[in-house]
């Protein structure tokens, strides 16, 4: 059984599978992305603030319960901290577990207890109105 | 007794600051000091009425006192993931 907890400055780089442990018959993993919009309109990227050493040991204190009450083989999360743009990844959760069934259930109440009691923030980056250069009949002393 | 109170996400821009100082009386609790945040910051009001403190890194209930060498934040609805 291991837990591993990492918060990342930026966004996460690409997914390296862990090796399946022993006795695994199940590896799953979620990527949480950003998206393009938030409730309030389109954004440019997230910007995370977490309260450290708070938030690492709230994600650790998680895998540890899940792992222990389930009885996980492994688990693996990462998030990020600072900017993140769109369509790049902030989130990641690898489970493995004997079967399939345990596995999603981790993934799901852990997620639930991240967006519930874990420290991090994200601030949205609007995204800039674009504005189309002026053209020469649009100045007040043109003609 | 003058309590410091770390600030994140949508509490510090709302404040524009990253820590505030509050008063909130003698041996307060955490109740006392998150009463006394959103009576001396009004635009903290509705995250501190929904939000919880932590001290020393430990989400603590509103019983619990506060110490002049404890750190205390104010975290609000939070949004990870």
């Amino acid at each position: 059984m291991s837990v591993s907890v990492t918060i990342t400055d930026g966004p996460l780089g690409p997914f390296l599978p862990p090796g399946a442990p022993a006795g695994a018959g199940a590896l799953v993993l979620f990527e949480g992305i950003v998206r393009e919009r938030e409730a309030d309109g389109p954004i440019d990227a997230l910007d995370y603030e977490a309260y450290q050493p708070m938030a690492q040991r709230m994600l650790a204190r998680i895998g540890d319960d899940l792992t222990t009450r389930l009885g996980l083989l492994g688990l693996w999360v990462e998030h990020s901290r600072g900017r993140v743009g769109v369509g790049r990844c902030s989130f990641r959760l690898v489970i493995a577990a004997p079967h399939r069934k345990e596995a999603l259930a981790a993934m799901d109440e852990f997620i639930d207890r991240l967006k519930q009691d874990v420290p991090i923030w994200k601030v949205p980056v609007w995204r800039r109105a674009t504005v189309a250069p002026a053209r020469p009949s649009d100045r007040p002393d043109a003609g | 007794m003058s309590v410091k109170v770390l600030l994140f996400g949508a509490a510090r821009l709302t404040v524009g600051r990253e820590h505030v100082v509050v008063d909130a009386g003698q041996a307060p609790t955490c109740r006392a000091v998150l009463t006394e945040l959103g009576a001396a910051y009004p635009a903290l009001r509705p995250i501190a009425g929904v939000g919880r403190l932590a001290v020393n890194s430990e989400f603590a209930s509103g019983d619990q006192q506060v110490r002049s060498t404890d750190e205390v934040a104010l975290i609000g609805l939070v949004s990870g993931g």
